[in-house]
């Protein structure tokens, strides 16, 4: 008996054994439309049904199972996100103040390349390190000094982003009038105390741009024969030997002539913005050529 | 029916690790495991049946699979004798693994190639397994249930019919 058992236990099992096989090969063999497809695809029809409800009744579960799974991790990603983003936008700051400060030494660069100066003339590039505190006088003071080859009454220039539509944004900022080894405090040509020899370009009519305690510049001298007209460009005209001939200081913003006064009122717009002034360009002229005012 | 309601309606819904646990086989190891190799061996064959219409696979690839697993299973009990929760876990583990070697093999000789071990760490070691975890709370369910005899003693080779 038990032997039997043994032997009808190994039979059925070589039996299904081959069935499947021999299922698997007709399977391989037919063709799509043959018997054993056919009940394949009437057994999956039948179960799909199951699948479909299936599928509705696990998603709910799923569902959750994915809110949970993503709310962690999107938890987990806000708080890098953010750290990011503080990050970046710390860079965004930088980078633009990196871009604002290429502008305006390309401004500098640009009076540089564009101006006309004496031979063994230098320039030396410094950082407004602080400015006058009140409106009585009108001065920046740079982080360059004597040790670094300035000295007194030496020409400034600057420039700064744009202050108006038609202005370039770099012109004459003032001069040297105190320095130590490694400071220097530039007089503005808005101080009231300021004069530079200026000529308006175009009629090519002499005079002297002068600061105000209000800020203002005026240019005054100017003979009031000659005809000058609005936005007209404004530049040094080199005598008085502190400033080279030629750098620019600003337009002829407003024109006014009174009948006893024998010059023209002229305002002048300065093309340098002082109240963003960070960078300036000492001009230093070779000794011979640069004289006290 | 239960194992075809269950794997078609929600186990396969549920993907840990990226793969879903397999009810009909898990079922087979059971059947394997409490009744003997010869109704391992029948449900294992049913049971792959119904598995090939269910993922409109070949039929006969699961067929043949399941019923060499629940064979051997029913075989392996009937050597070393009465079984636990642990011992379940190691025979399912081990059932899981062969089985989805075997249906690697026939899957290469019948088409789609992929690298084995790839094939290991993404489907085969993890599906194995989840089977193993699954095949515990089901056996014990089934026994609860008394649907399946619970865990035999050893019994002596010549009641149940000799050695294979």
């Amino acid at each position: 008996m038990p032997r039997s058992k043994v032997a009808w236990r190994r039979l059925v099992f070589v039996i299904l054994i081959i069935v499947s096989l021999a299922l698997l090969t007709v399977t391989f063999r037919e063709t799509e439309t043959g018997p054993v497809h056919s009940v394949q695809q009437f057994g999956a029809g039948l179960l799909s049904p199951l699948q479909s409800w299936g599928a509705k009744v696990a998603k709910p579960f799923q569902d959750g199972y994915t809110w949970f799974r993503t709310i962690w991790s999107a938890h987990k990603k806000a708080n890098e996100l953010q750290s990011q983003v503080q990050a970046l936008q710390g860079e965004v700051v930088q980078l633009e103040q990196q871009a604002e400060e290429n502008q305006r030494l390309r401004g500098l660069l640009d009076i540089h390349d564009k101006g006309t100066y004496p031979s063994g003339t230098t320039f030396k590039v410094a950082h407004v390190i602080a400015k006058s505190p009140s409106r009585w006088e009108a001065w920046v003071m740079i982080d360059k000094g004597t040790a670094d080859g300035l000295r007194l009454n030496l020409p400034v220039v600057g420039a700064t982003p744009m202050a108006g539509e038609t202005l370039a944004g770099k012109g004459l900022v003032g001069k040297i009038t105190y320095i130590t080894a490694h400071q220097a405090r530039v007089t503005l040509i808005t101080d009231s105390t300021s004069s530079v020899a200026a000529t308006i370009q175009g009629p090519r009519a002499e005079g002297m741009v002068e600061g105000s305690l209000s800020g203002s510049l005026f240019m005054n001298y100017v003979d009031r024969d000659l005809r000058v007209d609005p936005k007209l460009v404004i530049v040094t005209s080199g005598y008085g030997g502190i400033s080279p001939a030629g750098i620019p200081i600003g337009i002829v913003a407003n024109v006014g002539e009174e009948d006893v006064n024998p010059n023209k009122e002229i305002e002048v717009q300065a093309f340098v913005d002082f109240r963003v002034l960070e960078e300036v360009m000492v001009i230093v002229l070779p000794e011979e050529s640069s004289s006290g005012s | 029916m239960v194992a075809i309601v269950l794997q078609t309606m929600l186990v396969s819904h549920i993907s840990v690790l990226g793969v879903t646990a397999d009810l009909f086989l898990i079922f087979t190891v059971v059947i394997g495991i409490s009744r003997g190799s010869l109704d391992g061996a029948i449900f294992g064959f049913v049971a792959g049946l119904v598995a090939d219409l269910a993922f409109m696979q070949p039929l006969g690839i699961r067929a043949l699979t399941y019923v060499l697993v629940g064979y051997f299973v029913g075989m392996v009990v009937v050597r070393f004798g009465t079984v636990g929760p642990w011992a379940v876990f190691l025979i399912a583990l081990g059932a899981s693994f062969s089985a989805q070697v075997l249906y690697g093999l026939l899957q290469f000789v019948m088409g789609p190639r992929a690298g084995f071990f790839t094939i290991l760490g993404v489907q085969i070691l993890p599906e194995a397994l989840l089977d193993a975890l699954v095949a515990i709370p089901v056996y014990v369910l089934l026994i609860r249930l008394r649907v399946i005899p619970g865990p035999r003693g050893v019994e002596p080779a010549v009641s149940r019919g000799g050695t294979e």
